[in-house]
């Protein structure tokens, strides 16, 4: 949808090549200075309540797998259980993809690049964002779609049957949440597009199907930079297989950028003895020129996400 | 939030004869001269409908002597409630725009009445807030008031009878955002030592604008989350003894309250762990009012509306009370060595603002 101010962007990169960089390398250094870079980090930064370490990226694997917990109306528990402080990380670690990669192994659940359906446009700037890592992301805005489950701080999903709402609360990002409405609401019309979009929930078998649309172009739905419009249709589908494993399944239907709807996912790992802490991106970001828009350089007019 | 503007505002305004608008979300008078006044028409170039706050911009001038200005307005989320979209003004409608002129010199207006058409358009009434008592405080099974909604409703707190953190007992008066009526009141705000009352003082007379909540998009941590224009929110999650408390504005953030009788301790290496934003909260019921005590905030944010320093010593006592289903009391009081000369108390009441969600403000909405 947004294509055609490519040459703009370009601009806007080149005066912000290096400032770029310096954000990718300080994302992780947040509230309570855990951590100093994003990838393969997964298994360190985050806290263990009560001081107890916490398991490295191969625990989950050799943990013996315990049955999907319930509730009393025997549907799973997504969140964490009564008594339990956990959260729940990209399985793959802070290198977890959406989408793998032409030159990866093939993955059951995992699209490969050159298998997503899209439109030239869109293809292009994927291939430009590939090679210009400058995401929104990095600048403390909020990661809607795939993307918030993908960074090495994970999430923990709270469980509000009482409000009738499942809450993603964010952890590597400006510390902020999306909610889920589990009511039985419509979408609204006229909504105005926004980060995380509008999100409604309900329960077929033992997954939660999500159904998002609502979605802005302000942010990237993956690391990679695979683009969407504000036409953008989410489906996700989280099955908790076993305790400590959530599948995740995302369907993007966006006729602004791909010729038909495609799936990709990956895996959830349950970490327990952990709970949410306090990670403020802006906390010690070195672009605050570049979040406050308060250089010349900085392009408004674009339209384009670079 | 938005009754009548007090202060320094109004005495501006009522020198130039000014009327200016009252919801602007942060203090427009820190980037535009209310002196300068200015009127411009001109052809719509592009929209910016984000927050913090939308911009328009559009060529004014004819011939080789066209240049574009920007004209910036309310949030989003405000024009939003005020039944105006993004699609309200488009690229080549011709707009009259009166307006602040900014500080600096740059092609920037503070539209202070747009007009399309002959019709006025993208204007934030005034709201009116009713503080009139509810029914009782709706209660949890356990006779605990709830401090969120019922199930099957929404509504959030706003609209902070106060404005300011100052003292009880004193008389400051100080509008929206916490900027004084009256420079002369700064030392009678709060129990200063020296140095906190010269840097009050500075920030004040900088018409709030080294805020590092609008220029680094950082949390209101503190008093201040209650004091903020889009509310917070709620959220007890009694099956983990712990309450979610959500802001509306700055970054949409979520913290939380421990009432699992932990300890004031950071999660990793405790007392050596880095100080926080929100700070260490725990929790109780003390009665029908829930009591949280904060230590180990950092120094990097302002904690209350208005710039009253604090230093990392600052450990806050707050107690909430519903005492009716509409208001919420807010008490709290300030202990810091080292930026005050004594413990002191402050606290104002919030209003239920029904059949609402939160809003989602993003403060760095409008950046690239």
């Amino acid at each position: 949808m947004r294509h055609h101010a490519l040459g703009s962007a370009c601009v806007l990169v080149l005066a912000l090549g290096s400032l770029g960089f310096g954000q990718v390398a300080v994302q992780g250094t947040g509230g309570q200075g855990r951590g100093t870079q994003e990838v393969g980090q997964g298994a360190s930064a985050a806290p263990a309540a009560g001081g107890a370490p916490r398991g490295g990226r191969g625990a989950a694997a050799a943990a013996p797998a315990k049955p999907t917990p319930r509730k009393a109306d025997g549907k799973p528990v997504l969140g964490t259980g009564t008594g339990e402080a956990a959260l729940w990380l990209p399985a793959g670690g802070g290198g977890e993809r959406f989408v793998n990669p032409d030159t990866a192994d093939p993955s059951p659940d995992k699209l490969r690049i050159s298998e997503v359906p899209m439109l030239p446009w869109t293809r292009a700037l994927l291939e430009y964002r590939l090679e210009n890592q400058l995401e929104p992301h990095t600048r403390c805005k909020p990661s809607g779609g795939p993307r918030q489950f993908l960074t090495p701080y994970g999430v923990e999903i709270v469980e509000m049957p009482d409000l009738k709402q499942i809450i993603i609360m964010d952890l590597g990002g400006p510390h902020t949440y999306r909610a889920i409405y589990m009511d039985g609401r419509p979408h609204p019309a006229n909504f105005q597009p926004t980060y995380y979009g509008h999100s409604t929930g309900r329960w077929e078998g033992d997954t939660l199907v999500i159904d998002t649309v609502g979605f802005n172009e302000k942010f990237w739905i993956d690391r990679q930079g695979t683009p969407h419009t504000e036409k953008l249709h989410m489906t996700e589908k989280l099955t908790r297989t076993d305790y400590n494993t959530m599948k995740y399944e995302v369907t993007i239907d966006d006729p602004g950028a791909y010729t038909k709807p495609w799936t990709s996912g990956f895996n959830f790992r349950w970490t327990a003895n952990s709970e949410l802490f306090e990670y403020v991106c802006q906390d010690n970001n070195y672009a605050p020129d570049l979040m406050v828009g308060a250089q010349e350089f900085v392009d408004r007019t674009s339209k384009i996400v670079p | 939030m938005r009754h009548p503007v007090l202060g320094l505002v109004v005495m501006i305004a009522a020198a130039s004869l000014l009327i200016l608008p009252l919801s602007a979300h942060h203090e427009i008078t820190a980037k535009f001269d209310p002196a300068k006044t200015t009127r411009l028409q001109g052809v719509v170039t592009y929209v910016d409908w984000a927050n913090p706050h939308v911009h328009i911009f559009m060529n004014v001038g004819t011939g080789t002597n066209i240049v574009n200005w920007a004209v910036e307005l309310e949030s989003v989320i405000d024009l939003q409630r005020a039944k105006y979209t993004r699609d309200t003004v488009k690229p080549g409608d011709t707009l009259s725009v009166e307006g602040i002129l900014a500080r600096d010199g740059s092609r920037q207006v503070w539209g202070n009445t747009v007009t399309l058409a002959g019709k006025r358009i993208l204007n934030v009434p005034e709201e009116t807030v009713n503080r009139a008592p509810g029914g009782p405080a709706p209660r949890w099974p356990d006779g605990k008031p709830r401090l969120g909604p019922t199930t099957g409703t929404t509504g959030y707190w706003a609209r902070p009878s106060m404005t300011i953190l100052a003292e009880n007992g004193t008389n400051i008066r100080a509008n929206k955002n916490g900027l004084l009526a009256n420079i002369a009141d700064a030392g009678k705000v709060a129990p200063f030592q020296p140095w906190a009352k010269d840097l009050f003082e500075l920030r004040q007379r900088n018409r709030l604008a080294d805020d590092p909540q609008y220029l680094y998009c950082l949390p209101p941590g503190g008093p201040r989350q209650y004091q903020e224009a889009y509310g917070v929110q709620f959220v007890e999650d009694k099956d983990h003894q712990r309450i979610f408390v959500f802001v509306g504005g700055v970054d949409h953030n979520w913290r939380l309250i421990y009432l699992d009788g932990r300890q004031q301790v950071g999660q990793v290496r405790g007392d050596s762990d880095n100080p926080l934003y929100y700070g260490r909260a725990v929790g109780k019921w003390e009665g029908d009012s829930l009591v949280v005590d904060i230590k180990g905030f950092n120094e990097k944010f302002w904690f209350s509306n208005g710039g009253l320093p604090h230093t990392d010593k600052l450990h806050l006592t707050e107690k909430f009370t519903r005492t009716d289903a509409n208001t919420l009391k807010y008490e709290v009081t300030i202990d810091d060595t080292g930026a005050y000369t004594r413990p002191w108390s402050s606290g104002w009441n919030l209003q239920w603002v029904a059949g609402e969600e939160l809003p989602a403000f993003y403060c760095q909405d409008n950046r690239p």
